[in-house]
């Protein structure tokens, strides 16, 4: 894991949380540098907003600290811990405009730069594009525009972190692509530390400074989202990160940074160059991914003969399955393709994420 | 069901008629195919405009009549009659002396002198409002207890806060007697342990307790629900800004609840100024609220008087409504709800101040409630075994002797029970489809959706004694028609009577949850080729089913337990119903009725229990 040392501004250190009998959170360990753009990705049940609300403050962990800025947080309640919090539902307060929304953390705060109350919520509101709407009733705004002011009632006091929960989920494909960018830019502008959770991988990858993978109430790898994406450290992380073709054979040699492993019938090099884990030896269980786009027709050291089952055209590429000795492959292409096709990669477009003696 | 009715229209056929169509070349068969969906296209227009019909009889037809009767005096048109009451001192106060143009200076003067009297519809508002205020103190810690804290036995706590609705008031007041009375149990605990005795009965802290035994469970209700509907994000928020626990209830809780708590207020303060069998049974004559007169006066076949005071009472009671529903309107609350907040144990997980403070609340407030919603049910059913010697029977024995040899002017136990079942019955017969039409009609959209809401629902806003009266005087005594003269017999209308006091709260039951399913399901059906008849026989019926059972056993229990219009309609007539026959009892002898409170309690227990039943088997059609 990567940490940032002394400029770390969040950390979670071996933090538990359970819900009666089930295990939310388990021996989880983060470290968050200052005006990272984090984000908690992973399935639902993987525990991502649980962590949130334990940095929140909304829960307390059973075992583990949560450190802001080195010193621990325990028992410190969400008001004093200096935290800007979007939910996906906006929670708005309907009874309020959207100015008084805006100006509600002010009640408890002086706002930063030593401007008026008035001011600073002009000065938010124009932050997020929607200058002159203090007046306006949340319920007359859409659900993009709502979102907004939740994220500059948010920042308003201007808090240490802000925390952002799945805060796009309620909105449409294409509202969404242009609020994260939105979201990104005025994380960038404030350069403020930035915790952000969601089950969308693409999104996560889209934003992010690092990526924190969640699965089970466990961390499976955290790095920059290039590397999440060519580098995945677990099976898991693969196969949850965009789409993937996963191969498990046996290790038949080992020459230096190449390996020879048997997949069904066929024996295929990859390489081992980036594989952290235990070493690989001869009768190992071996387990890599190649990426659809790695596979290329007719190309590659490794070759394989499949059979096109369907085709799906996609705007700027088109994704085949095929079939390869019982096992589905995917294959990312620009040209139509039918039949029996040979298709192959190179033994470094292959990553191993598992090794098992 | 649509199973059913289609099952039993092939069983009602002769076997003769069943060949014909088998052995026919299909043209036959298509053209009752054609007439069945004809009648089933038709049927739910028809069944609105017989619901509307219904209406218009035995409500509106009748409610007028008793305009009519007030201002049509000797065959004149006057508003003699209204100008009398509003300028009686005996009615308004010193209020009436504005409405006889005295000088507003005079009246103020003589209101701070302290010996202003209040009249009679002062009186009434001033009860009406102490008991709201009751309502409301009881009412809102019940609330906070349910929505905020998890125990075992919250949902059946929650569902209980329905059962005043439904438990026939004067057993209520009986139950009030059996225990704040001369000889009632609170005398005889107070007695154990050296004190009293206190004279609680006739008074007005017995009204005002016995209004919060009705209405704070509802106040409890309605703030519940809101106070569920929390948003914890909203809360977590405002926590996250820097509000503390008691600053982010101030801003985020409190304005999402406090209309909610006004509207449990409001509906308080309308029923208890309409409020009659609770005074009548625990006020008397002396602390009669507008109701309680209105009685007397037609009881005194005084009906003009009588018909005035019912609709000065109307107008009050629907300004008061009207006000309230300009206010909700304008404060509506939009409620996302998305996650609502988490309950607390009971048992508080440390010893610290903050969580022990509120839970000792909580116990106080649970020793409270107990006294007040427990203790008049057990207190009248251990009144009704209980004499001066110990444990005895002899108040049951006395319900049988009565039955036996009882004078035909005396009322008897028997024909008690039985009127009460059979109108229940019959009202129940009515109210039921009348309650599902209405619940339709008013969750499509369509224009004039809210006209035919506020039609339907206007029962609920007036009073049993103007309902009574109307039917009474408008029905019962008979209509000319050109040379025709319709009279409909005392039973009849006391059922129309109990119908139309029933259905809207089966509108109140079944719409909502009509109202939430997915209108996708019906266009699924309909796409089906299911008529809109079928749709809703085969598709949202099913789903709603709870909701109507539910509808039903309210119908039947309100019927069974209804005093007000029935007391007007059954006076010196043998159609009396067991809540009438323990109000003549109880005036006498509190053993008696006790016994036949319990006797009340019994019959509508079991029918409760018996639609539920029912019901029941619905689901495995």
């Amino acid at each position: 894991m990567i940490t940032v040392g002394s400029e770390s501004v969040l950390e979670l250190d071996g933090v538990t949380r359970r819900y009666g009998g089930m295990t939310a959170v388990e021996e989880l360990s983060l470290s968050v540098a200052d005006g990272e753009f984090f984000t908690l990705v992973g399935p639902s049940g993987c525990g991502k907003t649980t962590t949130l609300r334990l940095i929140a403050g909304f829960e307390e962990p059973m075992s583990g600290t949560v450190r802001f800025g080195g010193t621990d947080v325990a028992g410190v309640p969400p008001e004093d811990r200096n935290v800007g919090v979007v939910f996906q539902n906006y929670a708005l307060f309907s009874h309020m405009t959207v100015g008084e929304n805006v100006a509600y953390g002010l009640n408890f705060a002086e706002p930063p730069g030593g401007v008026s109350d008035e001011e600073r919520v002009a000065e938010l509101l124009e932050l997020v594009d929607l200058s002159g709407t203090q007046g306006r009733d949340p319920s007359s705004l859409s659900g993009g525009q709502r979102q907004r002011v939740a994220i500059a009632r948010a920042l308003a006091p201007g808090p240490d972190v802000l925390l952002l929960d799945e805060p796009m989920s309620a909105l449409d494909a294409k509202l969404r692509e242009r609020l994260r960018v939105q979201v990104r830019e005025i994380q960038q502008e404030l350069d403020i530390t930035t915790i952000y959770v969601t089950h969308d991988q693409e999104e996560a990858l889209a934003v992010s400074d690092r990526v924190a993978v969640l699965n089970e109430g466990t961390v499976e790898q955290v790095a920059t989202p290039r590397d999440i994406y060519h580098r995945p450290q677990s099976r898991f992380v693969a196969e949850f990160v965009g789409d993937n073709n996963v191969f498990d054979g046996e290790v038949q040699a080992v020459d230096g940074d190449t390996a020879t492993v048997a997949v069904s019938e066929e024996t295929l090099r990859v390489s081992l160059g980036d594989w952290r884990g235990s070493p690989v030896s001869v009768g190992d269980r071996l387990t890599f991914c190649v990426r659809p786009e790695e596979l290329a027709v007719g190309s590659g050291a490794n070759r394989l003969t499949a059979g096109v089952t369907s085709s799906e055209f996609l705007g700027e590429t088109t994704r085949v399955r095929l079939d390869w000795l019982g096992q589905e492959l995917m294959l990312r292409t620009r040209e139509a393709l039918g039949g029996d096709v040979t298709v192959g990669f190179d033994p470094k477009d292959a990553r191993v994420v598992e090794c098992r003696t | 069901m649509g199973m059913s009715v289609a099952g039993s229209k092939t069983g009602s056929d002769s076997s003769q008629a069943t060949e014909a169509v088998s052995d026919s070349d299909g043209a036959d068969g298509r053209t009752r195919g054609r007439l069945r969906e004809v009648i089933e296209r038709r049927s739910l227009p028809a069944l609105a405009a017989a619901s509307v019909a219904v209406l218009v009889v035995v409500f509106y037809y009748p409610v007028s009549t008793v305009f009519v009767d007030a201002v049509f005096i000797e065959g004149r048109l006057t508003l003699r009659v209204f100008g009398d009451t509003l300028t009686d001192p005996f009615y308004f106060g010193e209020l009436a002396r504005l409405f006889a143009g005295d000088s507003p200076l005079a009246v103020a003067e003589a209101i701070r002198s302290g010996n202003a009297r209040l009249g009679i519809v002062g009186f009434t508002a001033y009860q009406a409002a102490l008991s709201t205020v009751a309502s409301v103190l009881l009412g809102v810690p019940l609330a906070y207890l349910l929505a905020r804290y998890e125990f075992p036995g919250r949902t059946t706590v929650r569902s209980l806060t329905i059962l005043p609705f439904v438990l026939p008031s004067i057993m209520v007041a009986v139950g009030f007697y059996a225990t704040f009375g001369a000889d009632g149990t609170l005398n005889a605990a107070l007695a154990l342990v050296g004190l009293g005795p206190v004279d609680l009965l006739p008074s007005l802290t017995a009204i005002v307790v016995a209004h919060a035994f009705y209405n704070a469970p509802l106040v409890a209700r309605i703030t519940t629900a809101a106070w569920e509907s929390v948003d914890a994000s909203a809360v977590e928020t405002a926590r996250s800004l820097g509000a503390s626990p008691l600053r982010a209830f101030r801003d985020v809780v409190w304005p999402q609840i406090a209309p909610s708590i006004l509207m449990g207020a409001a509906l308080t303060f309308v029923f208890t100024f309409g409020t009659f069998p609770i005074v009548l049974a625990l006020g008397g004559f002396e602390l009669a609220t507008v109701e309680v007169f209105i009685y007397r006066l037609i009881r005194d076949l005084n009906y003009a008087e009588g018909a005035a005071l019912a609709l000065v009472e109307l107008a009050i009671s629907l300004a008061l409504l009207y006000g309230y529903l300009r206010y909700e309107a304008a404060k509506a609350v939009e409620s996302s709800g998305l996650r609502p907040q988490e309950r607390r144990p009971l048992r508080p997980p440390s010893l610290s101040v903050r969580e022990l403070l509120p839970r000792v609340g909580v116990a106080a407030y649970a020793v409270v409630a107990v006294v007040l919603f427990v203790a008049p049910i057990a207190s009248m059913l251990y009144a009704s075994v209980s004499g001066p010697t110990g444990f005895t029977l002899e108040h049951y024995r006395f319900l049988v002797e009565r039955q036996t040899t009882g004078a035909a002017f005396q009322v008897r136990p028997g024909p008690a029970v039985r009127n009460s079942v059979l109108f229940g019955a019959a009202a129940l017969a009515v109210a039921l489809p009348m309650g599902v039409v209405v619940s339709v009609l008013t969750t499509r959209d369509y224009r004039g959706r809210t006209l035919v809401g506020t039609v339907a629902m206007a029962p609920l806003a007036v009073s049993g004694i103007i309902v009574g009266l109307g039917l009474l005087r408008g029905l019962v005594f008979g209509v000319e028609i050109g040379d025709w003269r319709l009279a409909v017999g005392g039973p009849l209308a006391i059922i129309a009577a109990h119908a139309v006091a029933g259905y809207p709260f089966v509108v109140r039951i079944v719409a909502p949850e009509l109202d939430a399913l997915d209108s996708q399901l019906t266009e699924s059906a309909r796409a089906l080729g299911a008529s809109r008849a079928r749709a809703l026989l085969d598709v949202e019926l099913p789903l709603v089913w709870p909701a109507v059972v539910a509808g039903a056993a309210f119908a039947f229990a309100l019927s069974v337990g209804e005093f007000t219009a029935t007391a007007v309609l059954a006076s010196g007539t043998g159609q009396y119903t067991m809540p009438i026959a323990i109000e003549r009892f109880v005036g006498r002898r509190l053993g008696p009725a006790t016994a036949m409170g319990v006797v009340l309690l019994i019959v509508t227990s079991v029918s409760f229990l018996l639609i539920d039943r029912l019901g029941g088997d619905y689901g495995g059609f």
